[in-house]
């Protein structure tokens, strides 16, 4: 009985640590455009500056705007995909790749929506009562 | 006023969930039969309440009154009926109350179906849970304190400081915002309802158990436990498969599963809910496990409470692509996780003691043994991704603001995981229906280890499958399914009853085998031309003009109107044209792609649409989304969506112009000069001309400055169609160098005789062999049509499908037995 268990025990304690080493190599911290460069892979959240232009490249086929981070930075974000289906919706995202010199290469976005009206504009009610 | 109604309504039916927990409460403490059945009145006083709340909330959707919170945000005037029941439940309020609708309609059978002494405590728990869901949909709001998120209220109630509302506190929408569009899909319609069957239905063994713990009978409650749990498992595998499918026919990141934090929510509680079926199993054929039995019945709950508080309560806003909604449940939801875990727990630590323990040690080759590890593997499987969808909170621990892990973290544990699992279906199978020793079970396997192995060799020639790891992958899976296909084969003969297991298992080995094949081995489609450019960016040799190493490939197919392209070497792809329709989503264009074979099979059309998100575009601002089309084969779909085309560029471009309000008219005037994108041998007709671009010529730099590093000229045939005059031009373009070593081009224009109009050409593109010719004079804007496709050939999909359906049908099969058995007692 006696080695059965530790053996068990060793089993178990050996299995938890292996899989929270490998959770914890997987899962990567929010960061700035200013840090990111040290990052293999960065997740920067932020939100879409619409003072730059934007827009999808047919020549290059990448899509390319300006992201503005938690720190107030604004940086060039590429993303060699189309254009998500939300991302003019989206309050905040969330890109995932690297930096290269000033222009962030996404791998990766994620949109955060805001629920449609918690946070919504009230504009387009009082347009709809007067109109 | 409804709306008042409907609050009351709700409110009775918590109060009468909450008298009647208290009479099971006593029914089952002192066997009071009398309260059992007061009970049992008021739990269908409850539901009726509930009922009659839920008939108002539909009577507001088709009504469309829009000064209730609920109608206005998850419905507008233009909705097909049939999405206005999908509303019901669009949001979390209605999704509480659909939910308890379920439980409340289970509890009817289990006061008809459920024998003393569980009948009552069973009864208890069911009614304790409704509760708690009761509670998220009260909408009370006591001092500060705010209890559940009532459905039923109006926008003044939502956002009394509006100014909108302080003017006018009347104030009624014309419109509602509308139904998430992804959301107007059939299969959305069945997906939400039958996840909540299938969570309703993972209470009663939570019930079960609990009341096992309560009146210290550990062994009985399996016997009803067991169809219910089995029925509960089908019915959430359904949900997952239909989960699955939508996102795959729906949305556009091109499969079907993608761990997400709501896909893995009814994982997980199926992992944990399939091993207790395992050990619950072994309990009733060798009254061993009841420990693990009870455990797992809990856990299984347990789960769907937590992944419940981890999907609602905003906790998980950064990690999924699913748009969360905080209602202010934080509290009330982790409450409800506190209680359900906590009273599990401590009852089963009360009654541990007393829990049966086996005598001695299962030898390894019984089937107690390899059914308790599948279980084990299953439970393993289930916490491994518990973890990775707790990084919000588990995260914590590596450092302060977590991201959700890599998807590899899923990946490499699941694949491991269910390898072992593959091989100890067969053992488990072969040892369940006959007592083996190793020398024995070794004989026994040595045929189905041969046609596993002939079949794994006939992957790794025919299939491709080369990678030593997927090779192994590939072997447990077959083995899975020739071993416990050699089971089905037995069993058929002598009792064809008693198959479900096994057809379970099968299906599983096909899961794995449709898995591998349909992630691994995805092949975008491209053009020639494209898949020559990756092959540079996979070998490092393509630069960007920042001058860093591209290292994403181009997974585009661009296509022009009427030009056909071959694609992989097996089709030719023609873009036909497109086609716009206002029925269902007004603005809505259907696409239409020829398919040609080249090997000669039939051709065939595809017919991906776009169309602008109404529920969230603005006259500013269209947001367009995609409907991709997936043609299914049997041995591979072709999965393929519009990201772009000439025709959204126009209108995107149409609405900025409108919002940098030019000048009248000026939108209209042709450009002075065009420039023009020809590739070799492409014709072009603007302004009545026909252009074609027939060949570079090279110019002898000889004759050019010393300085020019380039110089070549394109040939280009331009036809006047109204004369049929036709000229021969050959526009010049060099690159040459000043003292300071600048690079400058040079492209003189070359005028067209008797026109007003001449052509340069302007830039060469050496990448795709392509030119640009700036033409200046003409009285036509050049449109051409085009559209961008993405597109991958996915081999297996349909595989995986089988296996997902054998899984189905061998639970079913068991359901069943297991039904009709615990009929007879």
């Amino acid at each position: 009985m006696k080695p059965k268990l530790i053996i068990g025990i060793f089993a178990i304690i050996g299995f938890t640590s292996l899989l929270m080493y490998n959770l914890g190599e997987s899962i990567s911290t929010y960061t700035t455009f200013d840090k990111a460069p040290d990052m293999k892979v960065a997740h920067v959240a932020g939100v879409w500056d619409q003072s730059k232009e934007h827009g999808f490249s047919m020549e290059t086929k990448i899509f390319s705007f300006y992201m503005k981070d938690e720190s107030g930075n604004s940086r060039r974000v590429v993303y060699s995909k189309p254009k998500p289906n939300n991302f003019e919706q989206a309050d905040r995202l969330v890109v995932i790749g690297e930096m290269r010199g000033d222009t962030f290469y996404a791998n990766d976005m994620l949109m955060k929506c805001p629920s449609k009206y918690n946070d919504g504009d009230p504009a387009q009610f009082i347009n709809a009562s007067e109109g | 006023m409804i709306g008042l109604i409907g609050k009351i309504l709700l409110t009775l039916s918590f109060l009468s969930g909450v008298v009647s927990m208290c009479l099971y409460f006593q029914g089952a403490k002192n066997d009071d039969t009398a309260k059992l059945k007061i009970g049992n009145w008021l739990f269908g006083a409850k539901g009726a309440f509930l009922v009659a709340a839920s008939g108002l909330l539909v009577y507001l959707l088709f009504t469309h009154q829009f000064q209730y919170y609920y109608v206005f945000n998850y419905t507008s005037l233009d909705l097909h009926p049939k999405y206005l029941w999908s509303a019901f439940y669009g949001g979390q309020e209605g999704s509480f109350m659909i939910w308890i609708f379920f439980s409340w309609l289970i509890g009817f059978g289990l006061m008809k179906w459920t024998r003393e002494p569980y009948k009552a405590p069973v009864l208890f728990f069911l009614t304790l849970t409704q509760v708690f869901l009761l509670s998220m949909v009260l909408g009370w709001d006591i001092g500060n304190i705010k209890i559940g998120s009532s459905p039923f209220r109006t926008l003044v109630e939502e956002m009394p400081d509006a100014p909108f509302i302080q003017a006018n506190p009347d104030f009624v929408p014309q419109d509602g915002s509308g139904l998430n569009d992804l959301l107007k899909s059939p299969w959305m319609m069945i997906h939400p309802p039958i996840v909540f069957v299938g969570f309703a239905l993972m209470t009663v063994p939570y019930c079960f158990a609990m009341a096992a713990l309560w009146k210290q009978k550990y062994n009985e409650w399996i016997g009803p436990a067991l169809p219910w749990t089995l029925t509960g498992n089908v019915i959430l595998l359904t949900a997952i498969f239909l989960g699955g499918y939508w996102a795959y026919v729906t949305l556009s990141f091109g499969g079907y599963w993608a761990w997400d934090p709501v896909e893995n929510a009814s994982l997980v509680p199926w992992l944990i809910g399939t091993a207790g079926i395992h050990t619950m199993i072994i309990q009733r054929k060798s009254s061993v496990a009841q420990k693990s039995s009870i455990f797992f019945a809990i856990l299984a709950y347990v789960v769907v409470i937590y992944e419940t508080f981890l999907t609602k309560s905003g906790i998980l806003a950064d990690s999924s692509v699913h748009s969360f909604t905080d209602l202010g449940l934080y509290n009330q939801l982790l409450l409800f996780v506190i209680v359900t875990t906590g009273i599990g727990a401590a009852l089963f630590l009360w009654r541990y003691k007393e829990l049966p323990t086996q005598e001695k040690e299962s030898q390894i080759l019984t089937r107690e043994f390899m059914t308790f590890t599948g279980a084990m593997l299953l439970f393993i499987l289930g916490l491994v991704i518990i973890l990775g969808t707790s990084s919000p909170i588990i995260g914590l621990l590596f450092n302060d603001n977590p991201t959700p892990p890599e998807t590899s973290f899923y990946n490499q544990w699941s694949m491991p995981i269910a390898m072992l699992m593959a091989v100890f279906t067969v053992l488990g199978q072969y040892l369940f229906w006959k007592k083996y020793n190793w020398e024995t079970l070794s004989s026994a396997l040595i045929n189905p280890l041969l046609v596993t192995s002939v079949f794994t060799l006939a992957s790794a020639i025919f299939g491709q499958v080369r990678e030593p790891y997927y090779i192994l992958y590939m072997f447990t899976a077959y083995f899975a399914v020739v071993g416990n296909g050699w089971v089905i084969a037995q069993l058929c003969i002598k009792k064809p009853k008693l198959i479900g297991g096994s057809v379970t298992h099968v299906g599983f080995g096909i899961l794995l085998i449709g898995i591998l094949a349909s992630s691994v081995y995805n092949e975008p489609m491209l053009d020639g031309r494209i898949a020559q450019y990756n092959e540079n960016v996979k070998q490092g040799n393509v630069k960007d003009e920042m001058g860093f190493t591209v290292t994403e490939p181009v997974l585009f197919l661009e296509l022009k109107l009427k030009e056909p392209k071959i694609v992989n070497d097996k089709y030719i792809v023609t873009y036909v044209g497109f086609d716009i329709e206002d029925q269902n989503r007004p603005g809505q264009q259907t696409y239409k792609l020829l398919f040609e074979p080249l090997d000669g099979g039939d051709p065939f059309y595809m017919y991906p649409e776009v169309y602008p998100m109404l529920a969230t575009s603005t006259q500013e601002n269209v947001q367009w989304s995609v409907d991709p089309d997936v043609r299914s084969g049997l041995l591979s779909d072709i999965y393929l969506y519009v990201a772009g085309s000439s025709y959204i560029k126009q209108r995107n471009d149409m609405i900025a112009r409108r919002a940098n309000v030019n000048p009248v008219g000026v939108q209209d005037e042709v450009p002075e000069i065009q420039t023009i994108q020809f590739e070799k041998g492409e014709t072009i007709t603007v302004g009545g001309f026909e252009m074609n671009f027939i060949d570079y010529a090279m110019e002898d730099t000889a004759a050019l400055p010393p300085s020019t590093t380039i110089g070549v000229r394109a040939q280009v045939q331009v036809h006047h169609i109204a004369s049929g005059q036709r000229f021969l031009l050959e526009p010049l373009f060099a690159l040459y160098n000043d003292e300071e070593g600048k690079t400058f081009v040079f492209s003189p224009p070359v005028d067209l005789p008797g026109f007003d109009i001449s052509f340069s050409f302007s830039k060469v593109r050496p990448e795709t062999g392509e030119i640009d010719l700036s033409i200046t004079g003409l009285d036509e804007e050049y449109k051409s049509e085009w559209i961008l496709v993405v597109a991958e050939q996915k081999p297996f999909i349909s595989v995986v499908w089988l296996g997902t359906f054998l899984l189905m049908i061998g639970f079913t099969v068991s359901i069943f037995r297991h039904w009709g058995r615990e009929r007879k007692k």
